[in-house]
């Protein structure tokens, strides 16, 4: 199958890549640059265990082609934490124990990450809500919220 | 005040930072150079002769490296159907490509020519004898057919005397039980203690019902995958994603003819199991049958759609109860017939059916229960495996029965629980369990005793009992020249058991909790462990660990005796150093002191080794209570408050215990309000998250957990199992809770609110 020229900036470095158009972005990011903390779940789309930001967004990269990501920049769970320090949002994952297994880990960070970006000030119902799209299988969501809050009073001191 | 400094505080997980930065390692992460993608060619018929199997186009395909079918497995062990398959999604091939889209394309180039067979899907249904006989199983007789049987047994076996006329008597009697010939049973177990007949008739209420649960997926996150990669010496290396490494080495072993040495499982990081990740055929045999066949590592890896229809999910089962009660509230008889939906295999929890018993003095108790095949893939394990649904039939009714008496539905199940050396059926007497105290425990916290109900609102509660499993383990703990502590063992961490075991060591040779750090070896290097299943690891592994801590502790006395020139009943251990004791001035020296003086003395390196296989292990309990709310228009059921109180023993990482708890709780809640694995002609039809909804956080309330501790004579500290017991009460707590709310009872699982609605109407409640 023909390959098509793509450039890929993740989590900062930029990547210029040869890939199928029918690879999905969650398989370029992978397979093709080696960055497996994103997680592989169901593939269409409706576990959220894949979520990476890009442009600012928490997409399911299960469900976006590699080629429509050129251009774009695109932050994965790797990309998360800067100068050795933890993401405030890895950090309460890990005080509350708001993961077990730790295969939706990934996506629910990336998730949580991009919610809070966008607004720390929500209530523990509206982020229930706006986690709808990623599921936990271990947990049963207690101590996730408890994570999410404790890093949404976290980033709401700092800013 | 605890007595303790490590165990019974909540701590950071030793993989906290590998799992919250994407660095963990899981089966679908490992990337040998070279590596192939392997796929699993499936059946599309429920149940098919197979006329023909034609891999000439696929061959074509360029890319394509291998395709394997039965014709490759030695043993001849079924690994890929040959003649005839007997659910959708059944194996019948494999493909090794370059890339997995060529993997799949090939897949689909294979092509199989079917002649379609009647298909059953309903246990019901399959018992019959108008249902395809799908194994050429002999039927089986019901209960009264049994005693029946037996009795002219009997009688034909006295030789000396003529039975002639009892026995024609009795085969008349035969008669009268046309429907208890059973068809398509895969297995049958039966128990009886007691005269249930008596136990009814003294009874002065009795009721009966039949319930009814569906099956479930375990729907762990990451679904199955191996990559195997076999070197031209024969060595077969094998990254599984597995509860349980070497017993997926001795299947492959048995399975493919391999000497055990020839085979090294590396358990990776494990995305959930449930007690459904312990296959050896799903992914792991098919990736080394490729990886031998190439010569190159060859990943399979399951798709989610795959593990709905290839699983080996939790079985559904139909369960006739009968409970007898006096009318002052005492449980007389109870008796339960159940049947087993095991799908393609044999078994499918049946024994587990004994669980109605509950927790209760239940003096006439009567079991028969039968496994049934029918056109679906096999079971396995879940979370308690099969009691969750005995439960269920066993708590709903004791609901019935308490409202037909009229007794608060707490104080009925608290009047009749066991105690403390009471006589336990199979011989002995019951241990002392907070049965009484968690059930209290979860009532005072949820405010049962002046609980209030708007309109359509109600309460719920059950219990549910488990008793942790126990196997082999093996332990090493080092101390370094710098004081740290390494362990090394074989067991998969199933969500926290690391951390426990290190907590157990820390504590022992009393070190910080952060100097200690573990490793889990390979088949190869670790000693031989128990699979991670069953509540197993923590009772197991941690008396493992403590056996090796102590065996440490007595090393390093050995050494500071030696160093310091004392007796040993001198010395002793704290906060990381020996000390001498009543010594003034105070004298000690440290363990790293003493580890690097170990490495020239006569007994060298400290090395503590602990073994341990088996002790009897104490039940735990988990209680629950819900209140939901429900809507007579929609059906939709909301729950306001969900509450778990379980018996732990002793929580070793309290925050580790809670998340077990409420991860175990909504899995309850789910399987008996949203989640069932539906199947028509054509095999398993919601085979992904959009039709077969797990529940996500906008589902739920915050679970409250409550943490009772009863110790367990044998565990470590005192600790259970914890992982299993909250899964078993919760069926029967949201029902009881949606019978309350409504005042019908759906005894059929999930409550989805079309069922909601048909109960309301057919009782006159709805439009």
């Amino acid at each position: 199958m023909a390959k098509h020229p793509v450039t890929l900036t993740v989590n900062g470095d930029e990547h210029d890549l040869l890939i199928e158009p029918r690879k999905t972005l969650l398989a370029v990011l992978r397979d093709t640059i080696g960055l497996t903390g994103t997680k592989e779940g169901c593939s269409t789309g409706d576990c959220g265990a894949c979520t990476v930001i890009v442009d600012g967004n928490a997409v399911t990269s299960c469900m976006v082609l590699g080629v429509t990501a050129s251009g774009k920049e695109i932050t994965t769970i790797e990309g998360l934490a800067s100068d050795g320090e933890l993401h405030p949002v890895q950090q309460a994952f890990i005080n509350t124990g708001g993961y077990q297994c730790g295969f939706c880990t990934p996506g629910f960070i990336m998730a949580s990450k991009a919610l809070l970006d966008e607004d720390p000030n929500r209530s523990e119902e509206e982020f229930r809500h706006a986690l709808g799209g990623n599921i936990c299988r271990c947990t049963g969501y207690t101590k996730i919220l408890e994570a999410i809050l404790q890093a949404a009073a976290e980033i709401r001191e700092t800013t | 005040m605890s007595e303790y400094t490590v165990v019974g505080q909540t701590v950071a997980r030793v993989d906290a930072v590998e799992k919250v930065t994407g660095a963990a390692q899981y089966g679908a992460d490992v990337h040998p150079a070279g590596m192939l993608y392997g796929k699993i060619v499936r059946s599309k018929q429920a149940h098919a002769n197979i006329l023909s199997i034609d891999t000439s186009e696929a061959e074509k395909l360029p890319g394509v490296r291998a395709i394997i079918t039965q014709d490759d497995v030695p043993s001849g062990r079924r690994v890929f159907a040959t003649d005839k398959v007997l659910y959708l999604g059944e194996p019948l091939a494999a493909v090794a490509a370059t890339d997995p889209d060529i993997a799949e394309e090939a897949a689909e180039l294979i092509k199989i020519e079917y002649e379609v067979l009647p298909v059953v899907q309903d246990v019901m249904e399959a018992i019959k004898p108008s249902a395809p006989l799908l194994q050429g199983d002999a039927a089986k007789d019901g209960p009264n057919r049994r005693e029946i049987s037996a009795q002219i047994r009997k009688l034909s076996r006295d030789k000396e005397n003529d039975h002639s006329d009892e026995i024609s008597k009795l085969e008349a009697e035969l008669e009268n039980y046309p429907d208890e010939v059973y068809y398509n049973i895969s297995a049958e177990s039966h128990s009886e203690a007691g005269d249930v007949e008596k136990g009814f008739a003294e009874s002065d209420v009795v009721v009966e019902d039949t319930y009814v649960i569906p099956r479930v997926h375990q729907t762990y996150m990451e679904p199955h995958v191996s990559v195997a990669s076999a070197d031209s010496s024969g060595k077969v290396t094998v990254w599984a994603s597995t509860q349980g490494p070497f017993a997926i080495r001795s299947g492959i072993a048995g399975t493919l003819g391999i000497p055990l040495t020839q085979i090294n499982v590396i358990g990776t990081t494990m995305g959930g199991g449930f007690g459904g990740r312990f296959g050896v055929i799903i992914t792991h045999v098919p990736a080394v049958l490729l990886s031998q066949k190439t010569g190159r590592p060859v990943r399979v890896q399951m798709t989610r759609e795959e593990e709905f229809t290839d699983g080996r999910p939790a079985p559904g089962c139909v369960i006739k109860l009968k409970t007898g009660a006096t009318n002052d509230g005492r449980i007389l008889a109870r008796e339960a017939l159940a049947f087993w939906d095991s799908g393609s295999v044999s078994g499918a929890s049946i024994g587990s059916t004994i669980r109605v018993r509950g927790v209760y003095k239940i003096p006439n108790l009567k079991v028969d229960a039968y496994g049934v095949h029918t056109n679906k893939s096999g079971t396995a394990a879940y979370r308690a495996p099969g009691a969750p649904q005995a439960i269920f039939a066993g708590e709903c009714q004791l609901d019935e029965i308490a409202e037909r008496i009229g007794m608060d539905p707490v104080k009925f199940r608290l009047m009749n629980m066991r105690e403390e050396g009471d006589e336990v059926p199979a011989g002995g007497s019951e241990p002392k369990v907070g049965y009484k105290e968690t059930l209290e425990a979860v009532a005072d916290a949820a405010g049962w005793w002046d609980r209030e109900a708007d309109e359509n609102q109600g309460w719920g509660v059950a219990v549910g009992d488990w008793t942790n499993g126990c196997g082999p383990g093996g332990v090493y703990v080092s101390v370094h020249e710098d004081g740290s502590v390494r362990i090394f063992h074989g067991s998969m961490d199933i969500t926290g058991t690391d951390t426990a075991i290190s907590q157990i060591i820390a504590e022992i040779l009393t070190v910080p909790y952060e100097s200690v750090t573990i490793r889990r070896g390979d088949t190869d290097s670790a000693p031989y462990s128990t699979g991670s299943g069953g509540s197993v690891v923590t009772f197991t592994m941690g008396n493992t660990a403590k056996l090796a801590a102590e065996d440490a502790h007595r090393r390093i006395l050995e050494l500071a005796s030696e160093r310091l020139n004392m007796n040993v009943d001198n010395l002793e251990l704290r906060d990381g150093e020996v000390h001498v004791i009543s010594a003034d001035p105070p004298k000690s020296i440290s363990l790293g002191e003493l580890a690097a003086y170990s490495l020239s003395t006569t007994g060298g390196p400290i090395v503590g080794k602990g073994s341990f296989a088996r002790q009897s292990s104490t039940p735990a309990l988990a209680a629950q209570i819900a209140k939901v709310e429900v809507d007579p228009d929609t059906g939709r059921t909301r729950v306001l408050k969900l509450v778990a109180s379980q018996d732990v023993g002793f929580a070793i990482n309290p925050m580790a215990v809670e998340g077990q708890i409420e991860g175990g709780t909504v899995q309850g809640y789910a399987w008996a309000m949203m989640e069932e694995m539906q199947y028509g002609e054509e095999g398993n039809i919601n085979p992904g998250f959009v039709d077969y909804r797990v529940p996500t956080s906008a589902d739920l309330p915050t679970v409250e957990s409550i943490i009772v501790e009863v110790p367990a004579p044998n565990g470590p500290y005192g600790a259970k199992g914890v992982g299993e017991p909250p899964i078993t009460p919760t069926l029967a707590t949201m029902a009881n809770a949606v019978k309350d709310a409504i005042g019908v009872r759906i005894n059929e699982l999930p409550i989805k609110p079309e069922k909601v609605i048909d109960a309301l109407k057919n009782n006159g409640h709805g439009a």
